[in-house]
């Protein structure tokens, strides 16, 4: 039968039941009970699909959220920041005629708040003429008066805007709060719509969607035309506050999509008036900086002197107009709801058109008329702060007792002009898909404006938010809501068809190869240590796990006893072992501690590390490679099973995880473009690996031994040199040879030999490579190192002292452990931005 | 009569400081009881460029960033001021409190809604009943402002003593009030509290003393200004406990302290840091 005739609706109610509530709108479904007919090009084809094909779909976009590391950080959770993004797989779908409405009103909006900060911040027309008190202004925290006056290209504060919008139960929509200081969301709406479209790609494809990447590129050539000077290739940055940000994940992405470079405060410098991004190479200019932090924080000199998260200076630079700052430093004064009611009048004034849509009604304490109001009518208003105030939750009225309504407007009325009172919108639901169900769940809607060409345009979809139940009051994702794409159904195939565009930058092209902030380059370096340094920690239980249960002949027991030596010599063992049944035990419960036990800094602790430094570099490394990276810790064990299983399940972690670093290393070498970025990474990995290899040889090689071809065979399989020893000296076992292929052979990639040789073209790559005749310090140690082992001799090394020590080789390999800890610290000197805290004069 | 005024920070530090952006108000404004005759800057060690402003306040502001390493920092103002001696007002002759109310004045042409935004809470001053309540004997009905306010200062004067070590500068007025001890800077502000807490749109004053006489001579001062409709910003100086009469030379003024500190800066390293202010005012040719 042809879907199209059926009854969508009863069809719905059959299949998949939903009742939403009465007395709410329902974005989905007419109070008569019939499906709205926009939604129809979704329901019939979920209908079709059936329940359980589309959970099966479903499950495969929870893997690609969890794949992409989507994710937001939620700040009173210490244990883990973040947490994966909560997306329900049923967009929210708004039709195109009611969309042409709310377009066309939020343009207006984004026109009026702009020339709002535009009079406020310059003539302060408003305020003598009477139509803002003055008393919103002045005292407002939001007011900074550092920036009245200084030049704003084009007079655009708001190069992006975002409002979030709410529908009431008989279908109007209204403003209910207003995002002006650096609206965030955007980059989930387009992850919500990468997922959502891969989910449902034929769904997709015949609703005839509008695309959201065109409103993309409109923000990156507004950016592009509004930085000083319409240069041809501006360079712009994207300011986060850091990895501990809620919305972190989508500075990363947005910087990587839109081909910005990710900057922290410290990685800007102003010199004179000028911002700079500090590189390994050098000071590079910057034009624009999309910032995303609140204004108060972007610089400690001259706007909130606690911040250490800004760049002091940036205001002078602002005010020289030698940067563009978007949205325009100062643009938070119109975010506060106070303003709201004196709206429809200022569009009056300002526009000369009526406000299109109306903002959620709103009383502002400080007019006494308005206070009396609330005074009578505070069990059906909701209290926030006249002013914005990081982390004051709203006050709802509904949910007081009297003593409680009591004590706030005792409050209120000390302090009139810091409250505003809003009404409390019944929000409109949705259907969300829980637990194979559809049940209703209230909505807002955040729908973005970028400003083009003298005037705004719109996203065409937006990020809509879902309570967490039905009896929540706001959608908040700190507080366990959910998202939704959002689509505007359009009548036809979309008249721009461009597909999303791949997320490589496409600015990169033209980039000097020195251009990597110094704070990058750091991470880097760690990421390429930390790979190297688990690498080696499961290289070396894998060796010895099976040999925990060989007969045990002395061949064996030397090469257990030589593992116990390099386990406690790394500092993953207690202390090494006398020759017992006893102590076999307790190897057996480092061994498995190594993989099972996550307190301290055994392995677990290197593995987070990895994870935590890939997550810094979101934007740096390839999606594969993050991939990666997630799955090294979600192979990791969370607990150990039960007795019989353990050493089994510990081999095939091992085996499974030595395979996903094989798999980072070779996405390293292949897909790594050869730059800083990767030089750093391959350094730390060099340098950790010559610095493993160094306290291998000397926990395996130290000394003599009775047993020797168990020691030396241990040796060389941990170092992963087992084969090709084998092949070339067959059974035959000396340590001369050993030593040979672990420390002098520069063909063995496992090599101490073969690690300096790549650092030592590494260091002379580096940006103080060839500047100057003298050669660097990084070059002269590099030097040292290759030579060092060039010279060695290994017949000489291999000698013993009457007490059965190796001690030329000891020397040797203390001066080699010393002068890569020298390495280290000269790269972190020269080329690390060790950027401490700035701090403020003291003052007499 | 002309003075000369000379201005010196020194900023010494135990480790060096690699970067520094700093901020300085050091340059006297222009008003109709003061004219700058000369003004110049040395900064010690040079900067590459400076940049100067004036603030939304209308203070003379001058930006600097230093970039190579060092451990002192030594910032030099000299001034030459011409004073003109101004006919002191006769307190009776200003109008009752009552009338300079911050709303009383607003819609005033010109100047209203400028000294509109000094009736606020600002950085450093947030009004309070206990302000209000400590200020408001001074002021009995329809007595003539300026009256009043000197009563205030004279109160202040008498209930609050002088101490260089009893406060900092990031003192709190609150804790001013419970110690009553302070220097210029905390009787600046609490006398601005006051008047907020009344209504009354107050500014604070920096500058430097005249007469080695006054307390205060030896350093930068601070004093108030109160709004009065008709008549424009009338000193006081509660630290002295009089009207500024021709001996105060003004530097900048704004909300508090925070707005026209004379020399602000953010340093990257530095360790710790010892600070020596040097003011000598002196008659000039």
């Amino acid at each position: 039968m042809n879907p199209e005739l059926a009854h969508p609706e009863e069809r719905l109610n059959r299949s998949w039941p939903y009742a939403p509530n009465a007395g709410f709108y329902d974005e989905m479904v007419a109070p008569d009970g019939s499906l709205r007919p926009y939604w129809r090009p979704l329901i019939n084809p979920l209908q079709e699909m059936g329940e359980r094909a589309f959970a099966l779909r479903w499950q495969d976009g929870r893997r690609l959220i969890h794949e992409n590391g989507t994710t937001y950080n939620v700040y009173t959770d210490p244990q883990t920041t973040e947490r994966p993004w909560p997306l329900d797989p049923i967009p929210l779908i708004l039709d195109s005629v009611e969309w042409a409405q709310i377009e066309t009103a939020i343009v207006q909006r984004a026109t009026l708040l702009n020339a709002i900060l535009a009079d406020l911040y310059g003539p302060q027309n408003l305020l003598r003429d009477g139509l803002l008190p003055p008393e919103l202004v002045f005292p407002n925290p939001a007011f900074l008066r550092p920036c009245c006056h200084v030049p704003v290209p084009s007079g655009v504060y708001l190069h992006l805007y975002a409002a979030d919008l709410a529908r009431s139960p008989d279908g109007q929509w209204w403003v209910i709060a207003d995002r002006t200081q650096a609206p965030s969301g955007a980059g989930y709406a387009l992850e919500n719509r990468l997922v959502s479209s891969r989910v449902l790609p034929d769904v997709f494809r015949g609703a005839h969607i509008h695309r959201l990447a065109t409103f993309f590129e409109t923000y990156r050539e507004a950016l592009r035309a509004l930085a000083p000077g319409r240069k041809e290739n501006p360079r712009i940055v994207v300011l986060t506050p850091g990895p501990y940000n809620e919305t972190y994940f989508e500075h990363a992405f947005l910087a990587r999509y839109l081909g910005y470079t990710l900057v922290e405060g410290g990685d800007l410098t102003v010199r004179d008036d000028r911002v700079f991004l500090k590189t390994l190479g050098g000071l590079l200019p910057v034009d624009l900086i999309v910032r995303r932090q609140d204004d108060t924080y972007c610089d400690p000199l001259e706007l909130w002197p606690e911040s250490i998260l800004g760049v002091p200076g940036l205001m002078q630079a602002v005010r020289s107009g030698t940067v563009t700052v978007a949205n325009a430093l100062g643009s938070g004064l119109v975010e506060s709801a106070a303003p709201a009611g004196f709206l429809p009048a200022l569009c009056a004034h300002l526009l000369s058109e009526e406000l299109k849509m109306p903002g959620v009604a709103t009383w502002w304490c400080g007019e006494p008329a308005a206070l009396s109001f609330v005074s009578q009518n505070l069990s059906n208003l909701v209290i926030k702060p006249a002013f914005p105030a990081a982390g004051v939750p709203p006050i709802f009225g509904v949910r007081l007792s009297e003593a409680e309504k009591a004590s706030v407007l005792e409050e209120i009325h000390a302090n009139p002009r810091a409250f505003v009172a809003q009404e409390q919108v019944a929000l409109s639901t949705v259907p969300v898909w829980e637990d194979g169900r559809l049940n209703p769940r209230h909505l807002v809607v955040r729908v973005y404006a970028v400003a083009s060409g003298g005037s705004y345009s719109i996203m065409p979809g937006g990020l809509t938010r879902v309570t967490s139940s039905l009896d929540h009051l706001v959608t908040s994702m700190q507080s366990g809501g959910g998202s939704k794409d959002t689509w505007v159904a359009g009548k036809g195939p979309p008249s721009q068809f461009s597909l999303l565009p791949s997320v490589s930058p496409r600015l990169d092209v033209s980039r000097a190869t020195f251009d990597l902030p110094s704070r990058v380059a750091d991470n880097l370096f760690w990421l390429g240590r930390y790979v190297e340094r688990v690498e080696a920690a499961m290289r070396i239980a894998r060796t010895i796990l099976p040999r925990l249960f060989q007969e045990s002949d002395l061949t064996a027991v030397a090469g257990v006893m030589t593992g116990a030596r390099i386990l406690a010599g790394l500092g993953y063992a207690r202390q090494p072992l006398a020759q017992t049944g006893n102590s076999l035990a307790a190897l057996e419960r480092d061994v498995l501690g190594l993989v099972f036990d996550h307190e301290g800094r055994n392995l677990a602790w290197n593995i987070r590390q990895v994870r935590r430094l890939g997550w810094l570099l979101r934007d740096r490394i390839s999606a594969d490679a993050w991939r990666i990276l997630n799955q090294l810790e979600q192979q990791l064990p969370d607990t150990a099973p039960p007795e019989p299983f353990r050493i089994s399940a510990a081999q095939a972690f091992l085996d499974e995880a030595i395979s996903t670093l094989a798999a980072f290393a070779g996405l390293a070498m292949e897909s790594m473009t050869r730059g800083d970025g990767w030089r750093f990474l391959d350094m730390g990995r060099r340098i950790e690996r010559a610095s493993q290899m160094v306290e291998l040889i000397r926990h395996g090689l130290g000394f003599e031994c009775e047993a020797e071809s168990g020691q030396l065979e241990v040796l060389l399989q941990t170092a992963d040199s087992l084969i090709t020893y084998r092949s070339r000296y067959l059974t035959s076992m000396q340590p001369d040879l050993v030593l040979d292929l672990l420390l002098v052979d520069e063909a063995n990639p496992r090599s101490v030999a073969y690690q300096f040789a790549r650092l030592r073209e590494h260091v002379d790559q580096l940006p103080g490579g060839h500047a100057s005749i003298r050669r660097s310090a990084e070059v002269r140690i590099a030097i040292s190192l290759l030579t060092a082992v060039q010279l060695a001799e290994v017949r000489e090394l291999e000698c013993t002292e009457p007490d059965g020590r190796r001690n030329r080789l000891e020397a040797l390999l203390s001066r080699l452990t010393t002068e890569l800890r020298s390495l280290t610290e000269t790269l972190t000197r020269e080329y690390f931005n060790q950027a401490a805290p700035s701090r403020q004069f003291s003052v007499p | 009569m002309n003075v000369r005024v000379r201005h010196t920070t020194t900023y010494l530090y135990r480790e060096p400081v690699s970067i520094c952006h700093t901020e300085v108000r050091l340059a006297p404004r222009e008003d109709r009881s003061q004219r700058i005759l000369e003004h110049k800057l040395s900064i010690s060690p040079p900067p590459g460029g400076t940049f100067g402003h004036k603030d939304y306040f209308g203070n003379h502001v001058l930006y600097f960033s230093l970039h190579e390493p060092h451990q002192t920092l030594t910032i030099s103002a000299e001034s030459v001021i011409e004073l003109e001696n101004a006919e002191p007002l006769e307190p009776g002759l200003t109008p009752p409190w009552e009338e300079a109310l911050g709303d009383a004045w607003l819609q005033e042409e010109g100047r209203g809604l400028k000294a509109y935004q000094y009736v606020f809470e600002s950085p450093r001053i947030t009004p309070g009943p206990e302000f209000a309540d400590y200020a408001r004997p001074s002021f009995p009905r329809e007595r003539p402002l300026l009256e009043a306010c000197l009563d205030l200062c004279h109160r202040i004067h008498a209930d609050f003593r002088y101490d260089q070590q009893a406060t900092t500068v990031a003192t709190s007025v609150a804790e001013v009030f419970k110690t009553r001890r302070g220097v210029c800077q905390d009787f600046a502000h609490f006398a601005i509290a006051g008047l907020r807490s009344l209504g009354f749109a107050a500014r604070y004053v920096s500058g430097y003393l005249r007469s080695p006489d006054l307390v205060g001579s030896q350093a930068s001062h601070a004093w108030v200004a109160v709004f009065c409709p008709g008549f424009g910003w009338l000193g006081l100086d509660p630290t002295n406990d009089q009207l500024p009469d021709g001996n105060h030379i003004t530097l900048a003024y704004g909300r508090d302290y925070s707005d026209v500190a004379p020399v602000k800066g953010v340093t990257l390293g530095g360790g710790e840091q010892v600070i020596d202010v040097e003011v000598l005012v002196e008659p000039a040719a």
